[in-house]
């Protein structure tokens, strides 16, 4: 582990879709699912990723092209150094029964965490959202570790719709005791409002615009309890959300203005 | 036993959150009070909204850390409403850390924050790591520093005004005279030290994309001690000293140099939120150890 900064080159890239890559790196640090890294692209910037895999010495980060440093990222090139450094935060704990629900490119720890519960010999359930098939990753690993049920938003794959549509018949059908999601915020409104009348336990993964990392800057404190996503999160489970009062409404810039979702 | 004798302020602890960390919104600064400090500090905030440098702007070192996040704030609109919001919360004190690209905006940015009525308005004059955007820092100057003085001190009504000096320039013992003269009511010694660069070896360039930042944390404790040392022996005003304290060593080391108050920043990253309350039970450990009734007994005791 290091929060130093260190750069390693690309060792592999795979092109997910045609929108999200997976680049690896040499593993130089342990990792938990839901645990982020900083990626410093030199003369550019320095963003927060999750790990989606660590495996065969190799650590994985998948990325979509969304803004200015995923654009560039794009671009990089197998043997181009970057900056890693972490994990930081706290992850995902690990549970029996679970179902896993991914939004989009919320996927991406997913994967990491589905590979740790499948390697514990935990059975689980995955329900994984996107736009559109073509936007789906990891359909097929996850196929191979667990039950699966998908949902897009043009009904391309899977039922047509979001995730949130059929959680709680799934919930029955598999007898889940444990939730775990990474996607967008609004997904994790709308799964909070079904589950805690069931009385289900749940850990959701947080993003916040993050600077340091290392839980001094303040950037990525929620409202109400005033917690370090980067530090306390970025998986905060039902008791944390609980203080948190700006889920789905409002998140910060690099100033720091509060922003509407 | 830890109630410091500041400006006829309410304070459980000497311990402060200092300028620059967890200083953004009411809640995180409510959560430092919970962890044991005695006041915080806000981020550094001017008239306008800025997002600072790019990534990356904070950088720990085997020694400490190098930062430029370029002063990144959401207003003096927005952090007033923070500034309420946390007194809605809470009776410990807040103070304001303002600043200005001119001295006119210092100005400006005062009469805002006055508003929300900050226990303590802190004068940033200091920041080392804007200096390509803003030139050389207004407290390098003998001359810039009294006139940010004199036009805080127009517009702070009632509220005490700490300058923030740093180590560089003409000598902060010198510039905490200036400060004095003026009419600061405390001085805030010292901000980070530098700039300082770090190069990555594998792609041959600075780390940080301002490419220079400030140093803080341990590295630079020496240098705090001895400036507040200095600024003891000069100026009679209080003095809240912040640079490098981690342990309760080092906070008991800035009381005896003249320090009424001791900021934390760079030690919530070495030891944790729980860095405040670990330094209060240290300090009352050193106060019951050597037979003092009170924190304010061991103030400049270095001197004598």
């Amino acid at each position: 582990m290091s929060d130093l900064m260190q750069t390693f080159p690309i060792k592999k890239i795979i092109e997910q879709t045609n929108t999200i890559k997976s680049f690896y790196f040499d593993q130089t640090f342990e990792a938990q699912p839901g645990q982020f890294i900083s990626l410093w692209i030199p003369g550019v910037d320095e963003k927060p990723f999750s790990v989606s895999a660590i495996r065969n010495g190799l650590l994985e980060i998948s990325v979509k092209e969304y803004g200015p440093f995923t654009h560039e990222l794009m671009r990089r090139k197998v043997g181009d150094y970057l900056g890693v450094r972490g994990p930081f935060g706290r992850g995902f704990s690990i549970k029996a029964n679970a179902l896993l629900v991914g939004g989009g490119i919320g996927t991406a720890p997913l994967r990491f965490l589905a590979g740790r519960l499948y390697e514990n010999g935990l059975s689980f359930t995955t329900l994984l959202g996107a736009v559109k098939a073509q936007e789906m990753i990891f359909t097929q690993y996850f196929e191979s570790v667990s039950k699966c049920y998908f949902t897009t938003d043009d009904g391309s794959m899977g039922s047509k719709g979001l995730v949130t549509d059929n959680i709680l018949k799934i919930i029955k059908q598999e007898k889940i005791e444990f939730v775990y999601a990474a996607g967008p915020e609004i997904m994790f409104v709308k799964m909070k409002t079904l589950l805690d009348p069931l009385n289900l336990p749940y850990e959701f993964c947080m993003e916040r615009y993050m600077k340091c990392g290392i839980g001094i800057c303040g950037q990525c404190t929620l409202d109400g309890s005033g917690i370090r996503v980067c530090k306390e999160g970025p998986v905060l489970d039902r008791e944390m959300l609980k203080g948190v009062t700006e889920l789905g409404m409002v998140h910060r810039d690099a100033t720091g203005r509060r922003i509407k979702k | 036993m830890l109630k410091p004798n500041f400006l006829n302020l309410k304070m459980t602890s000497p311990l402060t959150l200092a300028s620059g960390i967890l200083g953004l919104t009411a809640s995180s600064m409510k959560r430092v009070i919970d962890f044991g400090a005695g006041a915080v500090t806000t981020k550094s905030f001017n008239m306008e909204a800025r997002p600072g440098h790019k990534g990356p702007s904070i950088v720990p070192f085997a020694g400490g850390i190098l930062n430029a996040v370029g002063l990144s704030n959401p207003g003096a609109d927005e952090m007033a409403k923070e500034i309420t919001l946390f007194k809605e919360h809470t009776t410990a004190p807040i103070f304001a850390s303002v600043f200005g690209r001119t001295v006119k905006e210092y100005g400006e940015v005062v009469q805002r924050t006055v508003e929300s009525q900050p226990y303590l308005i802190e004068v940033n004059i200091s920041c080392p790591n804007v200096r390509s955007e803003m030139g050389t820092p207004f407290g390098e100057s003998l001359r810039d520093t009294a006139n940010v003085v004199q036009i805080v001190k127009k517009y702070s009504g009632k509220i005490p005004v700490s300058v923030k000096l740093g180590p560089h320039g003409p000598g902060i013992g010198t510039l905490a005279k200036v400060c004095a003269e003026n009419g600061a009511d405390a001085i805030t010694a010292i901000n980070t030290v530098g700039p300082g660069m770090l190069i990555d070896i594998n792609v041959q360039k600075p780390v940080l994309s301002n490419k220079t930042g400030g140093v803080s944390g341990p590295a630079i404790l020496p240098i705090a001690v001895k400036s507040v040392y200095e600024v003891y022996e000069k100026v009679s005003l209080p003095i809240i000293a912040t640079g490098g304290v981690t342990f309760a060593e080092d906070a008991v080391q800035m009381l005896l140099a003249g320090a009424t108050l001791i900021g934390l920043g760079s030690a919530v990253y070495y030891q944790g939120m729980e860095v405040f309350g670990k330094i209060n039970q240290g300090m009352t450990a050193y106060l019951n150890q050597k037979g003092y009734a009170s924190v304010s007994e061991i103030v400049g005791r270095a001197h004598e």
